[in-house]
């Protein structure tokens, strides 16, 4: 397997007294598809949410351990969060887009780290529509509003919005979980194709979709990280009692 | 089981009734304005200012010097209460000093007008020696409207879906980028609403003003922040106690209060029309 992007020793996560994540230690690899699955409340959406600190906003939160992003602890004082946020993008579980037009919505992020010339926003809107699959959709109607977009196309923009700024890890935690089936299976297809470029790390409630498009799958319970393997071995071989029953449909 | 039936009907009887009685208080008022002021209204009496002893003429300067005195009061209070209301929802952390700050803002709002008058006349006249003054009068309407404009506020900021920081912030925003490029056009629509609302009731306040620099009477109107200017809601009272001749004037005294009413009505059409128009480009 390739180069590790992420690894990660000993993590512990607190929410005042309660403790969320139980000495998590976990290796994700670059230019592949990792995807958490376990049960609700299991911590999975946490721990994704540590990779790029966005649980820094949850008032009595804690984080013990060490998360190397390329060797470097993110969590090490005086680490820089907007930089990291912006190599570690992140779709979510409801697709939202601002309430602007689309072609502000992909713009967004550019803007914001000081892209001003029309022409070159233009251009990295166009990649980054054409990367999340959408841009033959919406190539003529990019300053209408971003919200008359269906379900299925809204996740797409925000995952066009997430690559517009070029991050090197895409975390997604559940981006199919309000869509249809059709609109899922085309986000889906889109994962297998934004691993060539970007480390895509996927929360997913459905064990069918993490089978069908990661390369790796971790589980998770009750805090707690059981067990990681290759995909493929941990749907047809576990070694662990607890991952078997979840899979097998036994409980969860 | 039957009684239940009973309370259902005699409950919508209450419900109708009340909203009833809602309706009939502000129409009678609005017939009966309409009924003794609309005789007065002409061009003239908007474009002219009071002669002879205001017993005569128009309410020009009146009218004019309104909405000067909303201008000034707007300028101050809406982006000091706007910015107020973000430090207190985005920035503030939720403790007990963020709480009294936020119950000391509530308490602002239940304050008499007369008060913040006095407060007015010691703040901005005596002590910031602007004298009784445009600016003084409308700061002092500012202060009354800063509660109102900052409730408002906080109530749109805290609408704004949590999504929307968090897509920002994940994109490596920081928390003011965050603020002025997501939450505050997110909130805009509802914070234009708290600012027209204030608006109306400014407008129509006197308490305030008369200590401050509402005048008698002004030859002209008001053409520097700190001359004296006159206003609507005070030239009514001034109309209906102390003129020269109050029978005679009472024509003017009604026009002036229907066009006190549509001044305030025009504000919030206007306002209302833009929030639209701002909530179209946004969505659908």
């Amino acid at each position: 397997m390739s180069r590790m992007k992420f690894q990660i020793s000993n993590l512990n996560l607190y929410y005042g007294p309660n403790q969320a994540l139980k000495d998590v230690s976990i290796d994700l690899p670059e230019s592949s598809v990792t995807a958490f699955i376990g049960p609700s409340g299991c911590g999975k959406s946490t721990f994704l949410r540590c990779l790029n600190r966005m649980n820094d906003f949850i008032p009595r939160c804690r984080v013990e351990g060490q998360v190397l992003l390329d060797g470097t602890d993110i969590y090490a004082p005086g680490t820089d969060v907007i930089s990291l946020r912006r190599r570690v993008g992140m779709v979510f579980q409801k697709p939202n887009p601002f309430p602007t037009s689309i072609f502000d919505n992909v713009a967004y992020g550019p803007r914001l780290h000081g892209v001003t010339d029309r022409g070159t926003l233009e251009g990295i809107v166009r990649q980054s529509l054409e990367g999340a699959a959408l841009w033959d959709e919406v190539r003529d109607k990019l300053n209408t509003p971003a919200l008359s977009l269906s379900g299925g196309q809204q996740q797409r923009l925000c995952i066009a919005r997430a690559i517009a700024v070029q991050p090197e890890v895409l975390l997604m935690d559940e981006p199919t979980s309000a869509l249809d089936p059709m609109s899922t299976a085309r986000i889906e297809e889109l994962v297998r194709e934004l691993k060539t470029k970007y480390t895509v790390i996927i929360v997913t409630h459905n064990m069918q979709q993490a089978a069908r498009i990661s390369d790796l799958t971790a589980f998770f319970l009750l805090g707690e990280m059981v067990e990681v393997g290759p995909t493929q071995e941990i749907f047809t071989s576990p070694s662990d009692r607890r991952t078997e029953d979840y899979i097998t449909g036994r409980f969860g | 089981m039957k009684s239940r039936f009973l309370k259902d009907r005699l409950a919508t009887a209450v419900l109708w009734s009340c909203m009833g009685a809602v309706l009939v208080i502000l129409g009678g008022i609005l017939v009966f304005l309409v009924v003794q002021g609309a005789g007065a209204l002409s061009w003239e009496f908007i474009t002219q200012p009071p002669r002879d002893s205001m017993t005569k003429g128009g309410i020009l300067t009146p009218l004019i010097g309104t909405i000067q005195l909303v201008l000034v009061a707007m300028a101050f209070a809406f982006p000091v209460g706007v910015l107020t209301a973000v430090y207190l929802n985005e920035y503030a952390s939720t403790d007990r000093f963020t709480g009294l700050l936020r119950l000391a803002v509530r308490s602002l709002a239940g304050v008499p007008s007369v008060v913040f008058g006095l407060f007015g006349l010691s703040l901005f006249v005596i002590f910031l020696k602007f004298g009784s003054s445009l600016l003084s009068a409308g700061l002092t309407l500012g202060c009354l409207a800063l509660p109102v404009i900052v409730g408002a506020s906080e109530a749109a900021l805290k609408a704004v879906p949590q999504d929307y920081r968090d897509a920002s912030y994940a994109m490596g925003a920081t928390r003011w980028q965050t603020i002025r490029k997501v939450v505050l056009p997110a909130a805009f629509p509802a914070i234009l609403t708290g600012g027209i609302l204030s608006i109306g009731r400014v407008a129509g306040e006197t308490a305030p003003i008369i200590f401050t620099g509402a005048a008698f009477f002004t030859p002209d109107i008001a053409r520097s922040l700190f001359s004296q200017v006159m206003a609507l809601p005070y030239h009514v009272l001034i109309l209906a106690t102390a003129g020269t001749n109050i029978e005679e004037t009472r024509g003017i005294q009604y026009g002036t209060i229907l066009v006190l009413l549509l001044v305030v009505l025009g504000i919030t059409l206007t306002g209302v029309i833009w929030r639209a128009r701002l909530r179209m480009r946004s969505s659908r």
